[in-house]
């Protein structure tokens, strides 16, 4: 028999970082050298974590394929499943199987500008593609817009942080957006007065502008965010084809046989594992019941 | 296609000549319902049954089904490899499974369903459609493959196609069971498909279907069903093309887990739910027209996800008909 899909491969947590109180950064690497090896990725691609005899759930990939030997998960913490794998430590085995979903498409977006648009948690596929884009050094302008509810909900602070100071050594300006606020928003805000900003992050838009033929939008939010986020990069004249998104949607198998992820209706049924979770928001106008 | 001829009085001697395949799981009728139970003799089968109540799908993909098994720390796999034969198939059944095929074995296959596909002889039956039946509306009331063999009823015998290598090569080991096809034969044949043909009561009419549901999303008529649907999710069990399942981890004591499907239904509550509470279909109007939407998809390349099998409207408890639902949501557009 060929492989079985359904069985994960062992993978050991090398490192277990606190990012928020709420999220953690895992990193990983496969016991079986060979696994690892095969296990490659796309930024935009997620997987199915299983912790054996507890149950699976999906978790995108947020270190970068440029980056190998290792894999890292920021995982929140939201209900059993999370709750129990944020207990692990060090050396620990979880099960991992994929990668799966399609991807940003990196290389057809070569020599373009990026605009990042995150909101909380959506920070974590996203920074798959920054970390991409960087280390690769093929594209013109990166932005990233990010907008948390507070500095603590700040996820990958340290390296945030230095890319809004350092950024634009590599071409990568990053604005932040907090709703609630602290000293630390404070002393931020001082620093850059034009990139650190108390609002949502659609207001980080104030002042941008982008050359509409040659830049890419790519999005990751809460199901609010969206119709937002795209409302202003229409407004700058962005065609729907070059705006994409990744979306969430309840998932158990990630590769098309559940029927959980289905969205759409009887002219358009998309599984959101299989052919997302990255969508262009020209897939949104024609399935309905996407964003 | 290639036609032999099974007389009557070979009937019982080829059904017993099956049982070399494996099990044999045939229509057998309990009170009001019929549904596929392993039979031991011909005599135990109702050819002439119109539905089971849950569809042939219950072999590949069952209701509860355990696919992994959690020993030493370790996922073993329990693909089963026991062969059998499904015996009287409906033709609409046969396209059930040739949909579900093209999920279960789309890349990456599920072994679990592939193995059981592989393992199952598939002997077809023609019928007569009842009143809740529109297969022909769709086009899965004839199967021209997806079968080993397939019997078509004549006075006094069985025509039947031979479908597959593996139906052919069944019929070649009971050689001495068969006739040659008859003029006679295939007069009775075409009286049959013929009087079968216009005996259909209900038909759906799918011109522009897709598009029609699509630009009535916002038709009160979803909201008038919806209201009076239980969401009991019978419809979706009973669907020989629904098959969303949920998974779940079982400890079998402390040393060993098992990891089980089951059917789920998009009637509930919980099947759009993610984490943080928030749920893609909130309603039952957002479910009830998931649903209908989801069975009415128009895959270019495999067709409607219904084949008009009439199982939901005969077991819904609230009543509600398929085909009228579909109709009076596109006559909302007026
Ligand atoms: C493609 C994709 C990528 C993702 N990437 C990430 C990521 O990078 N990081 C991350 O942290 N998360 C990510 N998620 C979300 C993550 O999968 C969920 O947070 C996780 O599955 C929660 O699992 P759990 O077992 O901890 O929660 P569960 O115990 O399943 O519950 C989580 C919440 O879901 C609801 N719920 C679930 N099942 C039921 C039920 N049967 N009845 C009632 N309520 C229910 C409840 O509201 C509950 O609070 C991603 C999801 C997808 C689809
Ligand atoms: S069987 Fe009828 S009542 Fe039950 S969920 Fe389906 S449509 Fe609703
Ligand atoms: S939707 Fe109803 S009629 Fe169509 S295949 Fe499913 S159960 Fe049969
Ligand atoms: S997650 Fe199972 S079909 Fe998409």
């Amino acid at each position: 028999m060929s492989e079985n899909p359904y069985v994960s491969h062992e993978a050991r947590i090398l490192e277990v970082k606190d990012l928020t109180p709420r999220e953690k950064l895992f990193t990983l690497r496969f016991v079986d050298p060979e696994v690892g090896e095969n296990f490659n990725f796309k930024p935009g691609q997620f997987v199915i974590v299983d912790v054996r005899g507890f149950g699976e759930f999906p978790i995108s990939l947020c270190s970068s394929p440029t980056r190998k030997g290792y894999i890292q998960l920021c995982i929140r913490k939201a209900g059993r499943m999370t709750k129990f794998v944020h207990k692990m430590r060090e050396g620990e085995i979880v099960g991992i199987r994929g990668p799966y979903g399609n991807d940003f498409p990196m290389e057809e977006m070569e020599d373009s500008n990026l605009v990042l648009v995150a909101g909380g948690l959506g920070m974590a596929p996203l920074r798959s593609v920054l970390w991409y884009a960087i280390d690769s050094g093929r594209y013109e302008q990166i932005w990233l817009f990010y907008g948390t509810k507070a500095y603590e909900d700040l996820l990958f602070r340290d390296e945030v942080v230095h890319l809004l100071k350092h950024g634009d050594a590599v071409n990568c300006k990053v604005k932040l957006a907090y709703e609630v606020e602290s000293p630390s928003c404070v002393y931020l805000e001082k620093g850059f007065s034009d990139r650190v900003c108390r609002g949502v992050v659609t207001d980080l838009f104030r002042g941008e502008e982008f050359d509409v033929e040659n830049t890419y939008a790519l999005i990751c939010g809460p199901p609010i965010m969206y119709k937002f986020v795209v409302r202003e990069l229409l407004n700058r004249k962005l065609s729907p084809g070059r705006i994409y998104m990744t979306l969430e949607r309840r998932m158990r198998c990630g590769i098309g046989k559940c029927g959980h992820c289905v969205v759409g209706t009887s002219t358009s049924l998309k599984y959101v594992c299989k052919d997302g979770p990255v969508f262009t928001y020209w897939d949104a106008l024609s399935t309905r019941g996407l964003i | 296609m290639r036609y032999i001829k099974l007389p009557s009085e070979n009937f019982e001697t080829f059904f017993n000549s099956l049982r070399e395949w494996g099990k044999i799981y045939g229509p057998v009728k309990k009170g009001e319902v019929y549904s596929f139970q392993e039979v031991q003799g011909a005599g135990d089968m109702a050819l002439d049954y119109n539905r089971t109540m849950l569809p042939p799908k219950k072999f590949f993909v069952r209701p509860r089904d355990q696919i992994l098994h959690l020993k030493n720390g370790r996922w073993e796999n329990g693909v089963d490899d026991e062969r059998f034969v499904l015996f009287g198939l409906h033709s609409c059944d046969i396209h059930g499974l040739k949909i579900l095929d093209k999920v279960y074995l789309g890349e990456p296959a599920d072994p679990y369903y592939k193995a059981r596909r592989k393992n199952a002889l598939i002997i077809g039956i023609s019928c007569m459609p009842d009143e809740y039946c529109f297969c022909k509306s769709l086009g899965t009331d004839f199967a021209m493959d997806g079968f080993d063999l397939f019997l078509h009823e004549l006075p006094d015998g069985w025509l039947v196609r031979v479908g597959s290598v593996r139906g052919h090569e069944i019929a070649w080991e009971n050689e001495e069971l068969f006739d040659e096809v008859t003029e006679e034969d295939i007069q009775h044949f075409k009286e049959f498909e013929e009087r079968r043909a216009s005996s259909f009561q209900r038909k759906l009419s799918k011109e522009g279907l897709a598009d029609m549901l699509d630009l009535a999303y916002n038709s009160p008529v979803w909201k008038k069903y919806a209201d009076i649907c239980l969401a009991c999710g019978n419809c979706n069990m009973v669907c020989p093309t629904c098959r969303c399942y949920e998974v779940c981890d079982k400890w079998i004591n402390a040393y060993e887990a098992v990891r089980e499907r089951r059917y789920d239904s998009c009637f509930m509550e919980s099947h759009g739910l993610v984490a943080g509470g928030h749920n893609f279909r909130p309603t039952r109007l957002d479910r009830f027209r998931h649903r209908y939407y989801c069975k009415s998809y128009f895959d270019p390349s495999a067709g409607f996800n219904c084949v008009g099998c009439g199982r939901c409207d005969e077991f819904c408890p609230a009543g509600i008909e398929h085909v009228k639902v579909l109709d009076e949501v596109r006559g909302s557009l007026q």
